[in-house]
């Protein structure tokens, strides 16, 4: 593997932390906004609104005094309320003669620029050489009177000032609080990447056995770190699966394969005579069979593990299978004078693959048959035990020591004194296989004396792969 | 009979040519897929022995497919390098009769050739086998020799029939393993030859010509011949 390309430092994921800061900003200020926009529109809309009713009476009221009570009325009137105020600061109102001469108000003549027109209007102009935003209303009195009342707009400028000043220290705070805020998230969030790729890094660089840290409360990352470890598990359980079988493949189809070539490389040399040289042809197809049955049973189990199988599953009866499988075996039970028996419970329906279910079943059959002594006895169960089914092989042999369990296992593995006997070693690693296929177990465990392997299958085996009671480690022993 | 082999491999296919040669057959040999398709249509065949993975354009699955549909029901065998449960399945499927993984032992090969050209000859649906003084009734699951009913176990009558069925005609473990018990894996044990022995015990050892015989490195052959 290269592995100093992959050693090469792996670049964090900054780029999706930092949107979540800015992100979080920007949301944060469209959210003042929202709340501001409204607010500053109905607080102008009513304001303007007051202010134009207000000088409607205003100017109602005055004219209703002219009309009652003449011109001198009017014109006290006026001066009581604006002569003395702050020379046209907030109200501003003005009452001329006929002939344009000023009779009283705040005012020293009629102002320029504004239409010359009775009704409301808005303008701007020059008292004292300063210029004014107002909003006036002229009425023409009978006799040619005319009255201009008007309210200074400069005054609220400093109240609009104000809300905006407010405004923007709101959104100032915002902005801050949400940098602060998208900053400590950012952190957080790099601090939990971090970690994972470190580990991640590590393993990459070969060291299949690292783990990422499972945080304790249960937070969205634990769901995702506890899934990618199983996936790790599976990663590692699958590397080393590969190291054993090129270790075994160089061993078990290399004696094979060595004494095929002796045999052959005999023939050609010593050229002996015809009898001689077809039993030494039958005897390499032979051992051309033995390797042939070492890699059918390694494309088996690649299938098997490989997990297409699962698209082909069905319900199957286990006690009807059990029953088959054990009826197979019967006579070369009888052979060896063993009693072989099967006993199965009620409700051992069970979805999966029937082929690979009998398969594995046959091998644990064929084990047992293989170290039971002579008048020995071997139990095939099935039975139910809540969702689940277990379907064991007990024997009375010699059984296989605690240390040597998850070994047999392995692919290959075989226990020391049965490297005579056929097999090549697979029968427990396709059972193996089988059972984490279908989301289930294989265990083996004492039988005082002897083995009781067991294969326990999920009930559904579609719903339970997947689930966090799906092992993906070599079975429980 | 007359076979066609597609097969692209030079030294399978002499190797196959000759030996079916030496069973009787007249064999034509394609090498691609585009002649064992020409082949295949143009000539009426009793079976053909299609490996599935063929030069020339068209796999033999394909022109399996192709003969299916224009209505030619040839049994073919079809042989594959393809080992999966899968591969087999969707052989079957596309109309293949019968599945061989290579590599294979030509005795498999020549037994279960015979198999299919027996199948496409008996179409009749029968009631009764029967092999010299063997007779079998399948409706009452009744066996009987010279006379004698025979008492067997429901497995040991599938096996029995199967091999009626198929008499004198190698059976191999394997096509046995398929077919009397559905099974589609080795046994490391010699379980069917222990199968075979107890029928053996029941339906020949109290007589005197035996009619289940072993054939050396390839099956067994019920037969009442010399």
């Amino acid at each position: 593997m290269n592995r100093r390309r992959f050693a090469a430092r792996v670049k964090l994921p900054t780029f999706s932390a930092r949107t979540i800061a800015v992100g979080y900003g920007v949301v944060s200020l469209l959210v003042l906004a929202m709340f501001a926009g409204p607010l500053w529109y109905a607080w102008h809309t009513n304001i303007e609104q007051v202010r134009t009713e207000l000088l409607r009476s205003d100017t109602q009221r005055l004219e209703n005094l002219f009309t009652r009570s003449g011109e001198a009325a009017l014109a006290n009137a006026i001066d009581s309320q604006v002569v003395g105020t702050n020379d046209g600061v907030r109200k501003i109102m003005l009452l001329t003669s006929p002939d344009g001469k000023r009779i009283a108000g705040n005012l020293p003549a009629w102002p320029q620029g504004l239409p010359d027109r009775d009704g409301l209007c808005s303008s701007t102009i020059h008292v004292d050489g300063s210029a004014r935003r107002i909003e006036a209303m002229r009425v023409t009195l009978p006799g040619g009177y005319r009255l201009l009342v008007a309210s200074n707009l400069n005054r609220f400028d400093e109240l609009e000032r104000l809300f905006v000043y407010g405004l923007l220290a709101c959104a100032l705070t915002v902005l801050v609080g949400a940098v602060l805020g998208g900053v400590l998230i950012r952190r957080a969030l790099l601090e939990r990447v971090q970690g994972i790729s470190q580990t991640t890094a590590a393993i990459i660089e070969g060291k299949l056995s690292r783990r990422l840290a499972e945080p304790h409360d249960g937070d969205e990352l634990r769901l995702l770190t506890h899934t990618v470890n199983r996936m790790l598990d599976q990663i590692e359980q699958l590397v080393t699966g590969v190291q054993d079988v090129s270790n075994a493949i160089a061993h078990d189809l290399r004696t094979p394969l060595s004494e095929l070539r002796a045999r052959l490389e005999e023939v050609a040399i010593t050229r002996p005579d015809l009898d001689e040289t077809y039993a030494e042809i039958d005897a390499a197809i032979g051992d051309i069979d033995r390797v042939m049955s070492i890699f059918q049973a390694l494309l088996r189990l690649a299938e098997i593990d490989s997990g297409s199988r699962r698209t082909g599953f069905v319900e199957v009866d286990l006690a009807r299978l059990g029953d088959d499988v054990a009826e197979f075996y019967l006579p070369v039970a009888e052979l060896k004078e063993i009693a072989l028996t099967f006993e199965a419970g009620a409700g051992l329906n069970v979805v999966g693959d029937p082929v690979l279910i009998a398969q594995a079943l046959s091998n644990l059959v064929e084990n047992a048959l293989k170290y039971a002594p002579e008048g020995g006895a071997i139990t095939v169960t099935a039975r139910r035990e809540g969702e689940r089914l277990a379907l064991s092989v007990a024997d009375n042999g010699p059984g296989i020591a605690e240390d040597e369990r998850p070994k047999v296992v392995e692919r290959f593995y075989r226990v020391d004194g049965s490297r005579g006997t056929p097999g090549v070693g697979l029968g427990l690693s396709v059972v193996s296989a089988v059972a984490r296929l279908h989301g289930g177990t294989l265990t083996l465990a004492e039988n005082a004396p002897g083995l009781r392997a067991t294969l326990v299958l999920p009930v559904h085996a579609m719903a339970a792969h997947g689930t966090v009671e799906m092992d993906g480690r070599p079975p429980a022993v | 009979m007359k076979l066609l082999l597609v097969e692209d491999n030079e030294r399978v296919a002499r190797f196959v040519c000759k030996g079916l040669s030496e069973a009787g057959h007249t064999v034509d040999h394609a090498d691609n897929g585009r002649d064992g398709m020409f082949h295949a249509v143009s000539e009426p065949y009793d079976a053909i022995v299609m490996d599935r993975m063929l030069p020339g354009g068209i796999d033999g699955l394909a022109i399996i497919e192709a003969l299916r549909q224009q209505g030619n029901r040839v049994p073919i065998l079809v042989l594959s390098a393809l080992d999966g449960v899968d591969d087999r399945i969707l052989g079957l499927k596309r109309g293949g009769d019968d599945y061989l993984v290579k590599p294979f032992a030509f005795g498999e090969l020549l037994a279960r050739l015979d198999a299919l050209l027996r199948r496409s000859h008996s179409h009749t649906l029968e009631t009764t086998l029967a092999l010299g003084d063997l007779s079998v009734d399948l409706l009452a699951h009744k066996v009987t020799r010279a006379g004698t009913s025979i008492a067997l176990q429901p497995r040991e009558f599938k096996l029995l029939e199967y091999l009626l069925r198929h008499a004198n005609q190698i059976v191999t473990r394997t096509m046995l393993l398929e077919n009397v018990w559905d099974y589609h894996f080795d046994p490391q044990t010699n379980v069917i030859d222990v199968h075979i022995s107890k029928l053996r015990q029941k339906i020949d050892a109290p007589f005197t010509t035996q009619l289940l015989r072993t054939v050396r490195n390839a099956g067994y052959m019920l037969t009442d011949r010399q």
